[in-house]
């Protein structure tokens, strides 16, 4: 995943400088430039940097969606581990759905799913956890990083919702690994 | 997606008899309250449907959400001093429940940091809770989490009426504090996170 995204990011960086919009992620940066390209010109688009953060945000979520059915199409996770699975991928459905809609009615043109991604070897439920917690985490950090730049009150409303679901699904996957969930984020 | 399984044990926590429903509600509408304050900037903003100018506006238009904030963290603060000191805790939990203060606390402070910068002075927190007869684990374990579920929802519901954006930044993480705890919380008391 690190790998695609900084990939993204040298591509973004080379086609598009200007509006190469940068989310820290948890040390990471997340290139949001080759997603918001497909952010349209015309005239009529309300609050463009929004739209930016918004497509980014869509990004993440269709490639969630694609990891999550990556990992029920395994067959490796457990019955209970699988439950999860669908019911997260179910909230980043919903989060998809909620920015096309959002982007849609400000003008913008909602960035499409990659036709594939590469998640890596997939070999054991411990890899799919892994993976699916280092999506959470990027997540939340980019709605974090990004929650204050939003200016228009009604996407801000919608996101905040979104925010929650990511913190809670990271903070899920995390005791399943048992990693520390009592450090606090620095802020 | 709950399974009719999920939503049963939920339904079945819900309906557990809880010892502090009263103070809880009185926190809540406390809340309420004191956010109301910072309603003109709300009201301003869907008047006349334009967020921009409202956003770098006056800080002034922060105060009511601030003021309750604080107090909803005065009160977690004071709840989990009041867990820690139960004597009831395993030492487990005892450890988490202090990591969880120490947000609390972090928050309070930087809440009350930015009081301070707009000549406020913030409260502290007030003489007495009711947080009920604790005794069990589980009876602290339900205070906490009562607590925490009522402060996501109310950083939830007032995050888009915050005007500055460094409160509303701090806001968002302070938010995910809350859902971190929340999530945590409920998996210790085998409440469904999903």
């Amino acid at each position: 995943m690190l790998n695609e995204i900084l990939k993204d990011e040298k591509e973004a960086s080379k086609k598009q400088f200007s509006r190469r919009q940068v989310l820290k992620a948890g040390g990471l940066s997340v290139a949001a430039g080759a997603l918001a390209t497909a952010l349209p010109v015309a005239a009529e688009v309300k609050y463009g940097g929004d739209l930016a953060i918004l497509n980014v945000a869509l990004g993440l979520e269709h490639q969630a969606i694609a990891a999550y059915d990556a990992g029920a199409k395994s067959k490796l996770l457990s019955a209970d581990q699988l439950k999860i699975a669908l019911s997260f991928q179910t909230d980043h459905k919903r989060h998809r759905d909620a920015l096309i809609h959002y982007i849609h009615h400000f003008g913008g043109t909602p960035v499409d799913a990659k036709a594939s991604y590469d998640f890596g070897t997939i070999t054991s439920a411990t890899d799919i956890v892994k993976l699916a917690q280092s999506l959470e985490d990027g997540a939340e950090n980019a709605y974090l990083a990004n929650a204050a730049k939003l200016e228009n009150r009604e996407i801000l409303n919608a996101a905040v919702p979104i925010l929650e679901d990511e913190v809670r699904h990271n903070t899920v996957f995390k005791q399943l690994l048992g990693l520390d969930v009592t450090e606090r984020l620095k802020y | 997606m709950k399974t009719e399984t999920s939503l049963k044990e939920q339904k079945d926590w819900l309906d557990m008899p809880k010892n502090d429903d009263a103070s809880h509600g009185t926190a809540r509408r406390e809340w309420m309250r004191l956010a109301g304050t910072a309603s003109a900037g709300a009201l301003l903003y869907l008047v006349t449907g334009n967020p921009k100018p409202l956003y770098a506006q006056s800080k002034e238009g922060d105060l009511g959400i601030l003021t309750a904030a604080l107090y909803l963290e005065n009160e977690a603060v004071t709840a989990y001093q009041a867990g820690a000191e139960s004597k009831l805790l395993s030492a487990g939990v005892l450890k988490v429940a202090v990591a969880f203060q120490s947000d609390h606390k972090y928050h309070r402070d930087g809440i009350s940091g930015v009081l301070k910068s707009l000549g406020v002075t913030p409260s502290g927190p007030e003489k007495k809770y009711d947080f009920g007869h604790l005794r069990s684990e589980n009876d602290v374990l339900r205070l906490a989490r009562d607590r925490e579920h009522g402060a996501v929802q109310a950083y939830a519901t007032l995050a888009s009426n915050i005007l500055t954006r460094p409160v509303l930044n701090f806001g968002a993480n302070v938010l995910a504090d809350e859902v971190r705890h929340l999530t945590i919380l409920n998996s210790v008391l085998g409440v469904p996170n999903y």
